[in-house]
């Protein structure tokens, strides 16, 4: 296990440098034009210099090593057009923490309400409260984030009596932004932890339990649910570790100036250098979310291997 | 020893008087009686996997009316424009004297559903826009089932193959959709068939990955190891024993990534790469409606085609997991 | 491991509970809330062309002169100033004891005749890459030259910077030495690029001055106490500026808000902000409601900006719009004509101004108000006034309809002729007028004589996709004033032979190079130009050349005219009125002045303050 993680983990350092590799590739694709936050009313002097200075005009070979040569010195760079001449990293720090702690409140929230839904949905199936979560899922699912979201926003603010923008400093200017971002998760842990319930219940194991003679609930959640909860048990650690990108509509609407939204517009400006720092953390952040979720599985679940290669073909 | 070789002996010599006995015509052939319950008996046996879920399938009756809710939804969007008295969904609807625009007209007998802020018919908008969504959504799962299972079935099975495709799958997975979005819409012109691209480009590595999960999960139970023993072939054990087992959660995961494709068509278009204002999409029309959602009187233009994609994404989750429950033999019965 | 996780949970959920302290709330009455959607990439005044990233500049830093809410000119950072005989040589004595303060608003230094020196050797160093270092080019002395020297261009030598036109004879002298005689010298202080910047601090910081609002010094009317991006900047009141008497509001609190246009209106009727802009989507539902109704005002015209359709002469599109056909089109001067009768700005512009299209419009490519010589507007010169051409006319378009077909045909076009019109789908409401053109114009002149196909460019780099590399055939295009002259609406016309022409708009050179149709109707439009500008002290001269040859250009129907920036209904609790105007420059930006009442500004309070 320790030998199979230490390679996986030296071979995840190869994936991070082929994805930022490639991104940077494919960053260089993109129109010079962005390169610059006044591109029209500069000379043609001044981009060729611009371009010179930022080291747009070498071979990209040698742009690459030059890349990873300041990375490895842990140096991301400087913003040029979000925020121009402040390095990369003042500007995420203050943005990350933010993220992850609505992130990982809204999850938190998530989990502890979605997990058992879905194990109460499935031990009472076809029954009252089945019925009931099925329409809340279904609500959730049908209907887009960006609609629900600013009911919420619009309708929450009146009824709690609080400022429609959010405050740092006012706890309750937390709850909506939490409550509305946890919905969808309710909804998803609910929705599948109910499918795989029901997906196992029909097992051969759960039927000689029952004829052994044990009871609904013992059933429920002691087999049915720790089988169940094996597929969804990957997705856990990523979930948490992706809080770090925020949410778009979320943050805009309530105006939290934390990192949803942020690689998207820093793409739409061409903002090179915050494209591959955020790129860095977001696929670091992945990564180390597969590798958590694999073992997670592993531990959950005797029977799958992921190291040895017994039976391999 | 001995013992063995008489009773041998006297087992050949009944069977010799046996075969050597005269038999009358009856005795040699004869009607059996028809009896209906033997009839029963024979027809159990003869199971077809298609038929009972058909049968499990209609039992569910919601899921039955919401299908046929779709069948005549997607039927209709494509009927819609040959109706008589239909607008065309990109006109601009303007008293020609002055050429003051119809906007922001609310629901009556002429707009159905009213106009939008610039005074285009939102009725046929809608439906355009839907039937847009919908082949938007279709082809992109299409894409999505087709690269998906095939990869994630040989990702998850085939262990050699995992160490390559977990690295494209990283690869893939972390190179954000915007880049290529944007280097799409750089490259090609803006439309349906571009987004169709763009969305399908990565949109089968979730798949992949889920199918690569589930396929782990049974790769070694025991029936499969049974299988590997007797020399079942790798493409054999796939067909027959890997993907059956998985027809009903990857029919829920198609059924919803419909939907699913239609919803990231509303995100797109939030962030502003979304299709043209002569193409129009349900993404487009609840972008337009967000901005008069505060306003009460407005806000029908919000609400229906929300409405709209609802009833189609219910529709989809409704309609995929029953079947995905029909297509599951333990239900059958 | 599974200890790990609920180790890991419990962990994220002390952390996320434990950073949420208790309030303080505080809201004091002279301060002005406002939402704002996209932020400032730098403060750094001296090197943005864009205007919500001037803002910062024009509160926090004088200029030499001001204008006041009438649009005079008065004295600023400079009390006095005067011009030698050939127009070559300004001088200005500078105001003393004015200060430099810092982020808290203490007092730094002294502003002396250097820190306008030390400014522009700044934006006049290339690697700094300033936006506006091209308004410096022929007009002040030799800072071209010093420019392309620095960067090494060719045909350029390094030059001294004492060689540039500008020049601290002691602390409070400053001269500029020109080019060339500029009757409009003083507008053009008015702007960014002749701000002052603490000298020292420039050197010091060099490319990082302005990143944040601690690595600047302020001088103006406030000081930026609070930067934090994407949450809010905050403005407070100098009380050290040699003008506070006129300031009024003491704080200025802008809050961040993506989403502004969708939520700031609701926050409106809550009373949450003091100002927000009123779509033209939701004007209507506002409007009818008597409540709301009395809530929304305008922002003060603008008149820096004009719009107007360009008609491309060297159509660089795909094959299958015809580009072949188009040139033969837009070369016949009666087809011009057709379609510039037959372009209803009305109809396109009441997209986002549905109330009062009219007041947007225009006949001219110069703004109305943009320029008046002794009391008579600009665009009333007489050869406006005579032109044929006075906006949307049915009649005459179909005529010259008829007449272009005849002429067309025998020059073996083909019927309808594509007109491929291209709009940035990133861009407000563009889309929205492309289709109503298109319906508008297809109406008026039939699709048998014309196809409009309207298609959406890229959301990125459109200009450079679209309208520098010719991919379009007729394409709405605005251009804002560089200074309060006539000539700065030729710019973009204006094609000297070598020019780039991708950087000047609709490709006019192209006929003459190309010896097309419409050639030596260009050539004369070229010609009047330059003769208008060749008139540098008798205004009335200069301003009769410059309007001839405006009108000889719309008389030809080389452009279609079509509106200034429409004016955005807001709803706010100051009185624009009051606010400093010009049309050129950031006076407009500027919050000294104004103060805050206690109510939001009504429809017939904000037309009293227009006419007081």
């Amino acid at each position: 296990m320790i030998k199979y993680l230490c390679k996986r983990i030296a071979r995840s350092l190869l994936t991070l440098v082929i994805i930022l590799t490639v991104v940077f590739c494919l960053l260089r694709l993109m129109p010079i034009e962005g390169y610059f936050q006044n591109f029209d009313k500069l000379t043609e002097t001044q981009i060729q210099v611009g371009l010179q200075e930022m080291g747009l005009t070498d071979p990209l070979p040698v742009q690459i090593v030059r890349f990873y040569g300041q990375l490895l010195q842990g140096d991301l760079g400087v913003s040029r057009v979000y925020r121009a001449n402040v390095p990369v990293m003042d500007i995420l720090a203050d943005k990350i923490p933010l993220s992850i702690r609505l992130g990982s409140m809204s999850l938190l929230l998530a989990l502890i309400v979605g997990l058992p839904m879905g194990g109460l949905m499935a031990r009472f199936k076809g029954k009252f409260f089945d019925k009931f979560g099925t329409l809340f899922i279904v609500f959730i699912q049908a209907v887009p984030a960006a609609v629900y979201y600013l009911f919420i926003q619009m309708f929450g603010t009146e009824l709690l009596g609080i400022k429609m923008t959010f405050d740092a400093e006012d706890w309750r200017s937390w709850i909506l932004p939490v409550l509305s971002m946890s919905l969808g998760n309710i909804a998803y842990y609910g929705m599948w932890m109910r499918r795989y319930m029901v997906d196992e219940s029909t097992k051969d194991y759960v039927r000689l339990a029952k004829a052994k003679g044990a009871g609904g609930s013992r059933i429920t959640f002691r087999h049915i649910m720790r089988n169940a909860i094996v597929p969804l048990a990957q997705y856990i650690p990523t979930s948490f570790l992706n809080t770090v990108i925020g949410s778009i509509y979320i943050e805009s609407l309530y105006s939290i100036p934390g990192m949803g939204g942020l690689l998207v517009d820093v793409i739409k400006r061409s903002d090179n250098t915050m494209v591959q720092a955020i790129v860095l953390l977001y696929a670091t952040v992945g990564i180390i979310g597969l590798i958590l979720g694999d073992i997670l599985m592993v531990i959950l679940d005797p029977r799958i291997s992921l190291g040895k290669k017994a039976g391999g073909r | 020893m001995a013992f063995r070789l008489q009773k041998e002996k006297e087992l050949q010599d009944s069977m010799v008087q046996n075969l050597q006995r005269q038999l009358s015509e009856e005795e040699m052939f004869s009607f059996a009686e028809y009896n209906e319950e033997a009839g029963e008996k024979v027809d159990f046996t003869n199971y077809s996997y298609w038929r009972s879920t058909v049968q499990t399938f209609c039992r569910n009756k919601l899921a039955v009316t919401l299908l046929c809710v779709t069948i005549v939804l997607l039927l209709f969007t494509f009927i819609q424009p040959y109706l008589p008295g239909q607008y065309d969904p990109n006109k601009v609807n303007m008293d020609m004297m002055t050429f003051v625009a119809y906007r922001n007209v609310a629901p009556n007998s002429q707009f159905w559903f009213g106009t939008n802020v610039i005074g285009q018919d939102l009725w046929a908008r809608i439906w355009a826009g839907t039937r847009n969504s919908l082949i938007i959504g279709f082809s992109v799962a299409m894409v999505e089932a087709c690269v998906g299972i095939l990869v994630g079935v040989l990702w998850g099975y085939v262990r050699k193959l995992d160490f390559i495709f977990t690295e494209i799958y990283n690869v893939l997975d972390n190179i954000p959709n915007t880049i290529l979005l944007i280097l799409i819409s750089y490259i090609l012109k803006p439309g349906m068939r571009t987004m169709i691209f763009a969305m399908s480009l990565t949109g089968w590595i979730q798949m992949a990955r889920f199918i690569r999960n589930q396929i782990l999960v049974i790769r070694d139970r025991d029936y499969n190891m049974a299988s590997r023993c007797v020399g079942s072939s790798t493409k054999k054990i796939i067909t027959k024993n890997l993907l059956p087992y998985l027809v009903s959660v990857i029919m829920l995961r198609i059924a919803l990534s419909i939907p699913g494709a239609i919803g990231s068509e509303v995100f797109i278009t939030y962030i502003g790469l979304g299709l043209p204002l002569e193409v129009p999409s349900l993404g487009q029309l609840i972008n337009e409606g967000r901005s008069l959602m505060m306003n009460a009187s407005l806000r029908y233009q919000l609400i229906i085609p929300t409405a709209v994609l609802s009833v189609i994404t219910i529709s989809f989750y409704v309609v995929g997991n029953a079947f995905s429950d029909a297509a599951d033999p333990k239900n059958h019965m | 491991m599974r200890k790990l996780v609920s180790g890991i949970l419990s962990a994220a959920m002390v952390a996320s509970l434990m950073a949420v302290p208790a309030v303080a709330e505080e809201t004091a009455d002279s301060t002005y809330h406002v939402l704002y959607s996209g932020e400032n990439s730098t403060l750094n005044y001296l090197v943005t062309s864009t205007q919500a990233e001037q803002v910062c500049g024009a509160n926090t830093i004088d200029t030499l002169v001001e204008y006041d809410n009438k649009g005079n000119v008065q004295a600023g950072l400079a009390t006095e100033w005067g011009v030698s005989e050939d127009g070559l040589t300004w001088t200005f004595t500078l105001r003393e004891g004015v200060k430099w303060v810092d982020h808290t608003g203490a007092e730094v230094a002294e502003v002396t005749a250097n820190d306008f020196v030390a400014a522009m050797k700044y934006q006049l160093t290339p690697e700094y890459e300033s936006a506006n270092v091209q308004n410096f080019f022929g007009k002040i002395k030799n800072a071209e030259e010093y420019f392309k020297g620095l960067a090494g261009e060719e045909g350029y030598e390094e030059i001294a910077f004492e060689e540039v036109g500008i020049k601290a004879v002691d602390d409070y002298t400053l001269e500029y030495t020109l080019e060339a005689p500029c009757p409009y010298f003083l507008s053009t202080l008015v702007y960014v690029n002749n701000m002052p910047a603490y000298g020292p601090q420039l050197e010091e910081l060099g490319e990082s001055f302005g990143t944040d609002n601690e690595k600047m010094y302020y001088c103006g009317a406030y000081y930026m106490a609070e930067f934090e991006p994407q949450v809010k900047h905050v403005y407070k009141k100098n009380t050290l500026n040699w003008d506070a008497d006129q300031v009024y509001i003491e704080t200025i609190e802008k809050t961040y808000n993506t989403e502004a246009g969708t939520i700031g209106p609701e926050m409106i009727k809550r009373g949450e902000v003091d100002e927000a802009s009123i779509g033209a989507d939701i004007l209507d539902a506002w409007m009818a409601d008597p409540e709301t109704s009395e809530l929304i005002s305008k922002e003060r015209s603008d008149t820096s900006y004009s719009y107007f359709y360009c008609m491309n002469f060297n159509p660089n599109f795909e094959e299958e719009y015809a580009p072949a056909n188009w040139k033969l089109a837009v070369n016949n001067e009666n087809f011009r004509k057709a379609v510039q009768f037959a372009v209803n700005s009305i109809a396109t512009i009441s997209i986002s101004e549905p109330n009062a299209p009219q007041q947007y419009q225009s006949k001219t490519i110069t703004p109305v108000t943009f320029a008046t010589l002794d009391g008579v507007d600009y665009t009333q010169n007489e050869a406006f006034t005579s032109l044929e051409y006075q906006g949307f006319d049915m009649d005459k378009a179909v005529s010259y309809k008829e007449a272009a077909m005849e002429e067309l045909t025998a020059e073996g076009a083909t019927f309808p002729v594509t007109v491929l019109v291209k709009y940035n789908p990133s861009s407000n409401d563009w889309d929205k007028e492309c289709v109503v053109l298109e319906q508008q114009v297809e109406y008026v002149l039939g699709t048998d004589f014309i196809d409009i196909v309207v298609e959406a460019g890229p959301s990125e780099n459109f200009l450079s996709e679209v309208r520098r590399s010719g991919e379009y055939a007729l394409m709405k295009c605005n251009w804002g004033a560089d200074y309060a002259d006539p000539e700065t609406w030729t710019d973009p016309f204006y094609q000297a032979e070598g020019d780039d022409l991708g950087y000047k708009y609709q490709f006019m050179r192209t006929a003459i190079n190309e010896g097309t149709a419409a050639a030596a109707d260009v050539q004369t439009y070229f010609d009047l130009v330059e003769e208008a500008k060749s008139y540098t002290i008798d205004l009335e001269a200069r301003y009769d050349a410059f309007a001839k040859a405006e009108a000889f250009l719309i008389d030809k129907a080389f452009v279609i005219p079509y509106g200034i920036s429409v004016s955005s209904y807001i709803c706010t609790k100051l009185d624009v009125f009051e606010g400093q105007n010009a049309a050129f420059g950031i006076s407009r930006l500027r919050y000294k002045g104004m103060s805050i009442k206690d109510h939001y500004i009504s429809m017939t309070e904000f037309e009293e303050n227009a006419n007081k």
